[in-house]
């Protein structure tokens, strides 16, 4: 999957544009960077181009169809293929399992051995069963990282994923980025102020942004 | 006074929760229709129907009366002193509590609800399916108000619905009937059955309510 921001321009309250001009282009199978202060727009970027945003003005693309000329049908195909983890997680009433399986529960397939083992990997089987009321900052991100995960997307949008985790979780989610763009061929966006050593040497692409602008790109291939 | 209180009971919830889910209904497609708008919109309409809360009930009952009456707008259903016409005016009592109750908590939610649906690649159509799970607390306790409201009002029930012993005679018509001849006693049974049905209703429907939310 190929998706193209092209002249994009956004603004929430039609005076300020948070976003000036931006033309990217990500593919798959590989791993985008996206840096820069806070409110610089890396937030907005990332929902632009995981399609929860229409743009103000610009085309985004996805595999050369403009997303937002096409009928509703098509656009829910294409969100199918779509995962986006907020920054700040939003979690709904429930247990942790049932947060975990929200998505799949929505599309109607939900893989329990899937389920189980990202659960045990990131160390949640003492408190699947827990209200997600009760979960430490830490905890909460995970779940809606698992969350995602668990739907195997082409295209996995990552906003500031390492904050609250800790070292260990850190590491498993360095290597499960790693292997979901070498095995599974997805795309990962990844808007982070931790520039890990590992990710870094990863990734295909590092841009950063300054007030809604690209700022610079390093391509590392 | 020839009718059980059994019976006066049994009419009073069934003319009250018919009212009242009524109510809460159209409150519920009135919220979701209505919570797209900007949040000054929102909090003007809002305020509309936080005024119509506090319009006393024989107001209400007068105004269903009018439209009820033989040569009124709608005098052709010709329900007036039936329990209809209660259940009418009782609906008109309880839908701007319904709606007040639940409006702010739906309007506030659906943008964070339709951004998580969103993200997790899913269509527009589930984010209103999710959203009512989500605020199922909140609808609960929307439901409870106003069947309390609908359960506890005099005017309408008196106005439209003639406290017709065998027909229309509720719990409140009977208390006030009871009282005006003097029968105190009789009344007071009546006022703590009405309290009693509304307390032990609404904690029945919390226990479920948490049951369902929390499984």
């Amino acid at each position: 999957m190929e998706v193209t921001l092209e002249s994009i321009w956004h603004s929430y309250d039609g005076v300020t544009y948070v976003l000036k001009n931006i033309n990217l282009l990500f593919r798959n199978p590989d791993i985008y960077l996206l840096v820069g202060p806070n409110g610089s727009g890396k937030t907005t970027l990332l929902k632009i181009a995981s399609l929860i945003i229409k743009p103000s003005r610009g085309r985004v693309a996805v595999d050369g169809k403009s997303f937002w000329d096409l009928e509703n049908s098509s656009r829910e195909l294409i969100r199918g293929s779509i995962a986006y983890v907020h920054d700040k997680p939003i979690l709904v009433r429930g247990s942790v399992r049932y947060n975990i399986e929200l998505g799949l529960r929505l599309r109607k397939r939900v893989d329990e051995s899937l389920v189980r083992y990202y659960v045990n990997r990131y160390g949640l089987r003492e408190v699947e069963n827990r209200n997600v009321n009760k979960l430490s900052a830490g905890q909460a991100k995970i779940v809606s990282i698992i969350r995602a995960l668990v739907l195997r997307p082409k295209i996995l949008v990552l906003d500031e994923p390492f904050t609250y985790l800790d070292t260990a979780r850190t590491k498993l989610l360095i290597e499960d980025i790693s292997r979901i763009t070498e095995e599974e061929k997805s795309l990962v966006l990844i808007a982070s102020h931790y520039m890990y050593k590992d990710l870094k040497n990863m990734a295909n692409q590092l841009i950063e942004m300054i007030n809604g602008e690209i700022q610079n790109i390093i391509s590392h291939r | 006074m020839t009718e059980s209180l059994y019976s006066i009971t049994v009419r009073s919830l069934y003319v009250s929760s018919v009212a009242s889910l009524i109510a809460f209904t159209f409150a519920v497609i009135l919220s979701l229709a209505t919570s797209r708008v900007s949040k000054k919109k929102a909090e003007m309409i809002l305020g509309i129907f936080e005024a119509l809360v506090g319009v006393p009930t024989t107001a209400v009952g007068l105004l269903v009366y009018m439209l009820l009456f033989p040569k009124g707008p709608l005098g052709v259903l010709r329900i007036l002193y039936t329990p209809y016409a209660i259940i009418f005016g009782e609906f008109l009592v309880a839908l701007p509590i319904a709606f007040t109750t639940m409006f702010r908590s739906i309007h506030d939610a659906r943008e964070s609800v339709r951004e998580l649906v969103l993200s997790l690649g899913c269509s527009e159509k589930q984010v209103t399916k999710l959203l009512l799970r989500e605020l199922a607390p909140v609808l609960t306790s929307s439901y409870l108000t106003s069947f309390s409201r609908a359960i506890g009002e005099l005017g309408v029930a008196l106005i439209v619905g003639g406290g017709i012993e065998g027909y229309t005679n509720v719990l409140t018509t009977a208390i006030a009937l009871q009282t005006s001849i003097g029968n105190y006693e009789y009344a007071i049974w009546l006022g703590l059955i009405l309290i009693s049905v509304t307390i032990a209703l609404t904690l029945i429907l919390k226990i479920i309510g948490e049951y369902l939310i929390w499984r």
